[in-house]
């Protein structure tokens, strides 16, 4: 198995940041705004209602994803800021409570270790 | 030829034949290599991709193993990172944020589908791969039967649930303790798995209506609970062995008097065999 194949990327939220500082995470969150200087980063609600800034990738087009329900896929830069990787529509209508509940169970230490790292 | 001809192993009448007694591993497989399937093989089990690249396998042929059970077909929800259509089958790179894997999906050449529009795929979308986990050259991947976009994205979420709840399953019988038993092989069912951690709670509610009784007359009730069921019930000799211990004939007499006045206990065909009222 390559190191690649071994690469995490797991779901967090807002208060979940602080503890993957320089890794690649997904954020199931909310659109709430964009940065209106920038163009290139926006604002975002995480499932626990956390607000976080996505650093858009720099293509040179603004970011403008179709959906109200995004997964940013980034590396975090701190508590409150990732920088994006990737990213994917998650609909218009979306029940952040089971997404909290979900993450919460996901970092649990009796399922983590065992089901969703190495 | 069986290989077992020579073999210290041979046991029965003489002559031919050379199967060790009780069958042989290679027996149905035709090929020395080949496998035993059991009822597992059929069986479906949502997992994660750290799951998959975790399975164990005791040798290139045997069967993958997770959590010390045969895997079967397995069912996951990942990202498809790309999709990569070949002359004989189209090759789909997952990630579902615990790893990456490949999942190979053989095509008909014959017919006129476009695998990468079949049912709307697309990269970089979510999609849900079932198959069975193989392993070719030592590199793992999913030969796969299914494969469809997720279209309502709570299925994501259900997903993870779903796999962490067959985890526990498997590790701890169904939710409810009714489940059966392991199979008398040894071997553990994806549904299937010893119950005893819900057994507990049964015996700890009815320990919980002899807990106000003096620590002999409980010793007396929980040995008498742990007896095999029997029409004559306990015999007072063995109840003496059981909870003796520096407690002298008159105080365990005397225990079991207290214990029928409280009708907790009865005596059955004579005054020295006992049972519990329920």
């Amino acid at each position: 198995m390559s190191a690649l194949e071994r690469e995490i990327s797991p779901r967090v939220n807002a208060e979940m940041l602080p503890k993957w500082i320089g890794k690649t995470v997904r954020l199931t969150c909310k659109l709430l705004n964009f940065d209106s200087e920038s163009e290139r980063s926006f604002r975002v609600e995480a499932s626990d209602g956390g607000q976080v800034v996505i650093q858009a990738i720099n293509t040179g087009e603004p970011f403008r994803p179709d959906d109200i329900y995004l997964e940013v896929i980034g590396k975090v830069i701190d508590a409150t800021t990732i920088s994006m990787l990737g990213c994917i529509g998650m609909g218009n209508e979306l029940d952040m409570k089971l997404v909290n509940d979900t993450v919460i169970l996901i970092h649990d230490p009796r399922f983590f270790g065992k089901m969703f790292s190495y | 030829m069986s290989q077992y001809n020579d073999s210290s192993y041979y046991s029965g009448g003489g002559g031919g034949g050379g199967y060790i007694a009780g069958g042989s591993p290679f027996s149905q497989g035709g090929s020395p290599g080949g496998r035993v399937r059991t009822d597992i093989s059929h069986s479906l089990r949502p997992v994660k991709i750290c799951q998959l690249n975790k399975a164990t396998q005791a040798h290139v042929d045997a069967e993958f193993r997770l959590d010390d059970v045969e895997l079967g077909n397995v069912s996951v929800v990942a990202q498809a990172v790309s999709i990569q259509p070949q002359a004989t089958n189209c090759v789909y790179h997952l990630d579902d944020g615990t790893g990456r894997f490949e999942a190979r999906h053989w095509v008909d050449q014959e017919s006129e589908t476009n695998v990468l529009n079949w049912g709307g795929l697309r990269e970089s979308m979510y999609v849900r791969v079932t198959g069975a986990l193989k392993g070719f050259h030592g590199k793992r991947y999913l030969n796969t039967v299914h494969v469809r976009p997720i279209t309502d994205k709570h299925e994501i979420f259900f997903h993870e649930m779903e796999a962490i709840t067959a985890t526990l399953t498997v590790e701890r019988g169904p939710p409810g303790g009714t489940g059966p038993k392991a199979t008398a092989s040894g071997s553990k069912d994806v549904t299937m798995t010893d119950a005893s951690a819900y057994s507990a709670p049964s015996t700890s509610v009815a320990q919980d209506q002899y807990a106000h009784l003096p620590k002999l007359q409980q010793a007396i009730v929980r040995f008498m609970m742990e007896q095999p069921p029997s029409p004559e019930g306990t015999h007072v000799f063995a109840i003496a062995r059981a909870v003796g211990d520096g407690n002298d004939a008159q105080k365990i007499s005397a225990a079991l008097d207290q214990l029928m006045d409280e009708g907790l206990v009865y005596t059955t065909s004579d005054d020295n065999h006992f049972t519990l009222a329920n």
